[in-house]
């Protein structure tokens, strides 16, 4: 088995809002809003994540609902976004790799959403466990989305690889 | 010269390792170094130095002699005193002409004289004489040879992150860490040597501690090689780089030793005491015979012991000072070994093939003539020591001389930056551990983990390091930098001659400016500069190294880079159909498609033709596309661009302009009024994120109530162009087609929602088509189906650059610089003055009134213009001046000319003017200034409605 999975899942419902108004448009819309910017909260089969302080992002058939007309002070955000899930036992090399976030010191209980920037392309990152792996949801621009994938998993073949320093005892 | 197994040695005598070193076959252990495995085998000359090709041996043992680099395979500059062997290694010595027996190069010994110091700068001094001199220096100077052919390393780089950070494994290094790490913190420990313990290999208990301890990791064979704000600390490892990211740093990278300066100091069998007890603990290796300690400080006498139990012969400790405290004397009493208190080494002579030291002339200190020979093949240096602090200094610590330790030390620590050891002037065993220990507890709770532990750490009683350990000599060869060869009388005479400050003499004389960067020369270089001057050494001060401070390997800072890129969704689609790409700032672009059997040229034409005379479709999905919404939007607009779009219509769409508070031009678009609160715009290719960012900058500073949606990635968009594009989208859209000329309309094309803007960048009838991402490429294959009937060519970016130049349309950042205003760019036409504001306004307002510094013009070539054409960026002459500037050229296949843009002086842009362009041969060829359009000059072909 590959010490880091790739999930490809761009094909997942997905809607954005943005603007003043957004907070409040949402929970007129009986959506739960994470209360702290840059959190998230489940949803059934999906999940609203806040991205920054007036910037939403709803994924799974929920997203559904922002087709609702809008109110004064709300921008709807297309999403077309290249969106991965990823996780292994490896997987924190894979990010240290490439992304300059200490993501081990989040505490994930207050569930953490990161605006980054990982292998150069700008990303949001909502990370996790399961299964007593780490693992982490990723959404990037759709046209980043094909050199993001191919860089993330020629890093991620090149951790496999027994001559690679992570191989090799030292840990950091 | 091995030795019997040595309590904790780092060899593997069951691992036998053979190797070549210039063509020889010798044998060493897993463990060794390439150093400790060639002088276990007898040799003891390992290199030559650099300009005089003196023959050189091991100094340090501690990844700092430069002087024995070798070239392994394609490896250049391996160092053989911290490499570790492996089987099979074929070595040779670097900067040597011929072998390192035979090296033609030792004849420049004897020319010394011809190389004073200052030399380069004197002999570049000739521009007559430059070339030869230059030819000379590269053909004699280098050290290894690179391999061409070598295939680049992918070494990762990778992050790390940590509460305290450890810089050094020594004594002190090791009870810092375990300090920081007993109060709560997570601790990193970093050391450059194979293994923790320090100079000599000791603390074994304070070793097993740290490694077991479960909050320390450690980087062994690693070194810390700069600081950088926020305790930024890039950590070099053999296969990678680890960026690593502290909330404390502590340093304890202890000190250098420091070498004495004597007549032939350089001669291999000299090195430093720590060396000697290196090869003797770590690698089991008898360093020498019978030898002469040469001392200053309690370190010599420390290290007696382990010279005397590895079976060495110490003829006699010759120390410079006058006084030698009690204790120390105790010592060679006990041993029965001679001492000469108050004297030197006034020089040391060569065993008869010249590769090694077989005696020293002892002295007095200070005496006119030398007393004593002492044979011996070995002399160890303990006379002082230099405080590794490079990281403190990067890091601000203000530093300031110690007296009482000779050394520089840290006065005032920067927030969150903390040394111990050595480098902070302690010198002492057990004081080293106190200082370790109060470090490591004071960095744990600056992160909050913990009390800082109330330690006293007594000062030293005696100074480690001796003021002045030269000795001048009539015949040099005293040396003060064994990178670059340079003797006592160099600085001196480069001090004579007016270089007589660190920075000056560092640069003139180029001390401390080889590999070892001065570790082991700029204390002595700058004492030397103290006393010539009158001055102390805290006056002199020291230079700077800056990071890396260390050499780092090519394939460390040429390893794994991330140069994003992005693709449109029909990237596929245009590889299938032959796209050559081409980058165009981050994207990827299909310059033109290729067809088998036609040129490049031949297919730009085609794909323009067929533009002209049917259809084509291109990607322009890397147009920055933005929307903006809100009862504020238009206001926003007014603000940003040059041109008027409150009174905008629902329905149309207007070019525009952006320019920065400057007044330049910094970006260009189209504006399409969706809604009387809604805008859909777009902007250059290059400028779509810039340009986001800098709006969003601008709506957080306005307050406008409008919110900006960047929609670049998010929106496909493709540009349907020429005579028969409406027929091919006809059938496609429910759309009224007949919609006019800058209009935008809302529909769906191939079932899919889109947005068509009539446009005419390309001068026919076109439409822009945007759709959501995701149907890209279903509308793109739609598009290219219907349009088989009518011979629809898919076409490149070159396509599109001969199209709009044909249309005199021009691309912001080629047609214009980053001091192009609208008014020399022929924009004038665009800027409304009479807007309350707008950004850049003010400062174009400033300008109005001077004359005009160029001017954007056409201009085409005769007609049969015969011979090669200019190209972007000739230059236009003027009475022999630079006049101006091509910014765009082509080969025009609906006019048969030649017609391109060019900026010239005001003067010279009436139409009819005739210019001169230079060639890149020299050559003149003339132009003449026309008006644009080239083509179709009343727009009428992209305005045509029916």
């Amino acid at each position: 088995m590959s010490a880091i999975a790739f999930e490809n899942v761009s094909r997942t419902p997905r809607a954005g809002v943005k603007g003043p108004g957004a907070a409040a448009w949402i929970a007129a819309l009986d959506l739960p809003v994470p209360r702290a910017p840059n959190s998230w909260l489940p949803l059934p089969g999906g999940l609203i994540a806040r991205l920054g302080l007036t910037e939403f992002l709803v994924e799974g058939s929920e997203a559904a609902k922002l087709a609702a007309p809008l109110s004064p002070g709300v921008y709807p955000v297309l999403r077309q976004d290249t969106a991965l899930v990823l996780h292994g036992a490896r997987l924190n090399e894979l990010l240290l790799e490439t992304c300059s976030v200490d993501f081990r010191a989040l505490n994930l209980s207050t569930r953490p959403v990161v605006l980054t920037s990982m292998a150069g392309v700008g990303v949001t990152v909502i990370p996790g466990e399961g299964g007593g792996m780490p693992c982490c949801r990723i959404w990037c621009d759709s046209t980043y989305g094909e050199w993001f994938v191919e860089t993330l998993t020629g890093v991620a073949g090149e951790l496999e690889q027994p001559g690679h320093p992570c191989n090799q005892g030292v840990t950091a | 010269m091995r030795l019997p197994p040595q309590s904790g040695e780092w060899i593997d005598r069951s691992q036998p390792l053979n190797f070549r070193f210039e063509g020889r076959a010798y044998t060493g252990f897993e463990g060794d170094t390439v150093a400790s495995a060639l002088w276990a085998s007898g040799v003891s000359m390992l290199g030559h130095s650099f300009k005089y090709h003196r023959p050189r041996g091991i100094l340090s043992a501690a990844n700092h002699d430069v002087n024995a680099l070798m070239q392994a395979g394609g490896t250049p500059n391996v160092r053989a005193d911290a490499t570790p062997l492996e089987a099979g290694m074929a070595l040779t010595a670097v900067n040597t002409f011929g072998t390192l027996e035979r090296d033609a190069g030792r004849f420049l010994g004897g020319f010394a004289r011809f190389l004073p110091v200052g030399f380069y700068y004197k002999a570049f001094h000739s521009k007559r004489l430059f070339p030869l001199w230059e030819r000379m220096f590269r053909a004699m100077t280098g050290l290894g040879r690179v391999g061409f052919a070598t295939p680049r390393l992918r070494t990762p780089k990778r992050y790390g992150f940590c509460d305290v950070l450890v810089v050094g494994g020594g004594p002190s290094g090791l009870n810092a860490a375990l300090a920081a790490a007993e109060q709560g913190a997570d601790v990193v420990l970093v050391d450059e040597h194979a293994r923790l313990g320090g100079s000599t290999h000791g603390a074994s208990d304070l070793v097993d501690q740290v490694t077991a301890h479960p909050r320390i990791r450690v980087f062994t064979d690693t070194f810390a090689a700069g600081y950088y704000a926020d305790h930024w600390v890039p950590l070099v490892e053999r296969d990678r780089i680890t960026k690593m990211r502290a909330r404390a740093v502590v340093v304890a990278a202890g000190a250098y030793e420091q070498p004495a300066v004597f007549r032939n100091n350089d001669l291999p069998g000299i090195m430093f005491a720590t060396a000697a007890q290196r090869l003797i603990r770590r690698y089991a290796v008898r360093p020498a015979q019978r030898v002469v300690v040469l001392a200053a400080n309690a370190d010599a006498y420390r290290a007696l012991e382990a010279f005397i139990d590895a079976g060495i012969e110490v003829a006699a400790v010759i120390d410079l000072r006058d006084d030698v405290p009690a204790d120390q004397q105790s010592v060679l009493a006990a041993l029965r070994i001679p001492l000469h208190t108050g004297h030197c080494i006034v020089e040391a002579l060569p065993a008869n093939d010249g590769k090694r030291v077989a005696a020293v002339r002892v002295a007095a200190v200070g005496a006119p003539a030398p007393a004593t020979n002492i044979t011996c093949d070995g002399v160890f240096m303990s006379v002082g020591w230099a405080p590794a602090a490079p990281l403190l200094y990067q890091a601000g610590t203000k530093m300031r001389y110690d007296d009482g330790v000779h050394q520089f030390v840290p006065d005032t620590l920067p927030d969150g930056v903390f040394a111990c050891g050595r480098v902070n002037g302690i010198h002492t065993p057990a004081a080293r551990l106190l200082d370790g220990e109060r470090a490591g507890s004071a960095a744990a709770a600056h992160c909050g983990f913990g009390t800082m532990k109330a330690i006293s750490v007594p000062a030293e009683m005696e100074s480690p390091t001796h003021p002045w350990p030269i000795v001048s000599h009539p015949k040099g060869k005293n040396f003060i930098d064994f990178d670059e060869d340079l003797q006592l009388a160099d600085l001196e005479n480069a001090i004579q001659e007016g270089f007589d400050n660190i920075e000056l003499m560092k640069r003139y004389s180029t001390v401390g400016m080889g590999p070892s960067q001065g570790k082991h020369s700029n204390m002595n270089a700058l004492r030397v500069l103290a006393r010539a001057t009158g001055s102390t050494p805290g006056e002199v001060g020291t230079t700077t190294a800056r990071p890396f401070f260390h050499p780092v390997p090519m394939s460390h800072l040429a390893g794994r880079g991330f140069t994003p890129e992005r693709r449109t969704p029909m990237h596929a689609l245009h590889t299938a159909a032959g796209a050559v790409w081409m980058p165009a700032g981050v994207w990827q672009r299909p310059e033109y498609y290729a067809i088998a059997g036609q040129s490049r040229s031949k297919c730009i034409e085609g794909e323009a033709m067929a533009v002209r005379s049917g259809v084509g479709l291109i990607d322009v999905g890397t147009l920055g596309k933005l929307e903006i919404r809100g009862p504020q939007a238009a206001e926003f607009l007014e603000r940003v661009y040059i041109s008027k779009y409150a009174g905008l219509k629902v329905g149309m769409t207007r070019y525009a302009v952006m320019c920065d508070e400057s007044g330049v031009v910094i970006d260009d678009g189209v504006v399409a009024r969706l809604a009387d609160d809604h805008f859909y715009f777009t902007t250059t290719t290059s400028g779509a994120a810039l340009i986001y960012r800098e709006l969003s900058r601008w709506n957080t500073l306005w307050k406008l109530d409008c919110g900006i949606v960047n929609l670049t990635g998010a929106m496909a968009a493709m540009n349907l162009a020429g005579p028969k594009a409406r027929a091919v989208l006809a059938g496609l859209t429910d759309v009224d087609l007949s919609f006019p000329y800058l209009a935008v309309r809302e529909g769906t094309v191939a079932g899919v929602p889109a947005r068509l803007m009539r446009v005419g960048f390309v001068g026919e009838w076109g439409v822009e088509i945007h759709v959501p991402a995701e149907h890209g490429a279903a509308v793109w294959d739609a598009l290219m189906a219907a349009g088989q009937a009518h011979g629809i060519r898919p076409f490149g970016v070159e396509a599109q650059r001969l199209l709009r130049l044909e249309k005199g349309h021009l691309i912001i950042g080629q047609d214009t610089d980053g001091l192009t205003t609208p008014g020399e760019a022929a924009l004038d036409w665009a800027v409304k003055m009479d807007k309350p504001f707008f950004v850049g306004q003010r400062s174009l307002q400033a300008i109005a009134g001077k004359p005009r510094r160029q001017q954007l013009v056409g201009f085409m070539l005769p007609a049969g213009h015969a011979g090669d054409a200019p190209k972007e960026c000739h230059l236009v002459i003027d009475n022999g001046d630079i006049a101006g500037r091509v910014t765009s050229i082509a080969w025009s296949p609906s006019l048969s000319r030649h017609i391109g843009l060019a900026y010239v002086q005001s003067g010279m842009a009436a139409v009819g003017n005739t210019l001169t362009i230079r060639l890149s041969d020299g050559s003149l060829v003339t132009a003449e200034v026309v008006k644009t359009p080239f083509y179709d000059p009343d727009n009428l072909r992209q305005k045509e409605t029916t």
